[in-house]
């Protein structure tokens, strides 16, 4: 009997010790959705670079008595990265090696659709301030709207860290959706004609340009706005090895081996930051939803600065290429040139379109590390 | 900080993504203007506008001794099928070859095999 107690109570207690016994309703809805980001993610093919590993991150972050953020380990690790802005600049040093800046060099007016986008990002940030959320929270919601994934979380680790794992999980899932959410606001706000319009072929962008515009935009923007100094100034570092011509193992390696590596981990400690506890929450549904009136509003704003200055060229400007100005690079332009080209088979938008297109990335990085200057970092 | 008001907010920081883009914008228009690899960059694609062709009538190839004016009127024919002026022949002249050079390079020619 001693044996057959002793059996018993060791049973009781891994029992006890499993995760089985601590887990909630909410791990189970919250391991449903991870199970939803996974199929998005390998089923329908949606961004599955980052949502594979968040939607594996949310899985894991509702495993019970796991200690992931507790105890010392990889996971800590991790989530240190993301808490103490690590990933984010490695992120944009790859970002910055893949990026030709050579159509927005070419053609600086797109820099104003950059601008233009943000519009979303300011919108949302009224919203979130009209439903209660803090003057810094609203900002970091708001910044969803610039559909930039690694300021999204630069910004929510610096204003509102308790809401990180909402604001991420909804930028990368609306950039995921960009091919969704986009062309029925752009055929809505144009017309046939306007989307046939054929755009010029761009002028030559000489070295000199190319070497001379990263390295004097970092000085110029993070003497500008320091909060942002380290995205800036790492996104054109990365592009300065893409375009110096004697840093090829440095640019290869920021843009594949480097940005793949920090993408595991930054897409991974994102998805963990997706507890139950955390996540199921009326904020995380009001943060959603804001996050797609920023998404919305950037576009029509991008779209509608691209119907003026099109009457102001006298019909030379695409303004489909304005809603590329919300980053997502390069899905956003890719957009642009798929609606282009349905209305007129012949269209090539896609250059024109980067042009907004990393403008967006900048101009994103500026409304942030303005707000944070306005409002103050946490 | 001191307001709270969204519109404010709002409006400042749009103004201000603004200005910051357009200065981005202005200097970008700077790098171009001071460029001094632009006019080495420009250069060869201006020369040969530069340097028309003279619409003169080019000189008519020297033909040898013994070549017969149909022989000349199929090798224009033959460079016009290949898109080659006949103006550009400056002259048409019986290859000084020993006829068994000729078969042999003939022989080797259909010979050979495209690997």
């Amino acid at each position: 009997m001693d044996i057959l107690s002793a059996f018993l109570t060791s049973i009781q207690s891994v029992w006890l010790d499993s995760g089985f016994a601590s887990f909630t309703l909410g791990n189970f809805i919250m391991i449903l959705v991870g199970l939803l980001l996974l199929y998005m993610a390998i089923g329908k093919e949606f961004e599955p670079l980052l949502l594979t590993p968040i939607a594996f991150g949310c899985i894991m972050a509702n495993f019970p008595c796991t200690g992931f953020l507790e105890e010392p380990g990889v996971m800590q690790v991790i989530h240190y990265g993301i808490q103490y802005e690590i990933f984010p600049p490695l992120i944009f040093l790859g970002v910055g090696a893949m990026t030709d800046f050579g159509p927005l060099i070419a053609n600086p007016n797109t820099l104003f659709l950059g601008a233009a986008a943000q519009f979303g990002v300011f919108i949302s940030l009224a919203g979130a301030m009209a439903l209660g959320f803090t003057a810094q929270e609203a900002s970091a919601i708001g910044i969803i709207g610039g559909a930039d994934g690694p300021t999204a979380i630069y910004m929510a680790s610096k204003m509102a860290p308790n809401l990180l794992g909402a604001i991420a999980v909804a930028a990368y899932s609306y950039m995921s959706l960009v091919p969704l959410i986009q062309p029925p606001i752009m055929k809505l706000m144009t017309s046939k004609e306007e989307r046939s319009i054929k755009m010029e072929q761009l002028r030559n962008v000489t070295k000199f340009e190319r070497l001379v515009f990263p390295i004097s935009s970092a000085i110029i923007i993070s003497l500008l706005l320091p909060p942002v100094a380290a995205l800036i100034s790492m996104l054109m570092l990365g592009n300065l090895f893409r375009e110096s011509g004697v840093t090829d193992r440095l640019s290869d390696t920021s843009q594949n081996a480097l940005c793949n590596i920090v993408t595991i981990f930054l897409a991974t400690g994102t998805g963990m930051t997706m507890s139950a506890e955390h996540f199921l929450t009326v904020q995380t549904i009001e943060i959603i939803l804001l996050g797609l009136l920023a998404f919305a509003g950037g576009t029509a704003a991008g779209v509608l600065l691209g119907k003026v200055m099109c009457r102001l060229s006298g019909g030379k400007i695409n303004p489909l290429i304005g809603s590329a100005g919300v980053s997502a690079v390069p899905m956003a332009a890719r957009v642009s040139q798929m609606v282009g080209q349905k209305a007129n088979p012949s269209n090539f938008l896609l250059m024109h379109a980067m042009g907004p297109n990393v403008a967006g990335v900048i101009g994103t990085a500026v409304a942030a590390g303005t707000m944070m200057a306005m409002l103050g970092a946490k | 900080m001191e307001t709270q008001n969204p519109i404010v907010i709002m409006l400042i920081n749009m103004t201000i993504v603004f200005a910051v883009l357009f200065v981005l914008s202005l200097y970008i228009r700077l790098i171009h203007k001071i460029d001094p690899t632009a006019k080495a960059a420009a250069a060869p694609k201006a020369a040969p506008k530069a340097a028309p062709a003279p619409k003169t009538a080019a000189p008519a190839p020297v033909v040898e001794k013994g070549i017969a004016d149909e022989t000349v009127a199929a090798i224009a024919a033959a460079l016009a099928t290949m898109g080659v002026g006949f103006s550009r022949v400056k002259a048409i002249r019986v290859a000084d070859r020993p006829a068994w050079g000729g078969v042999a390079r003939h022989e080797g020619l259909t010979t050979l095999k495209m690997r």
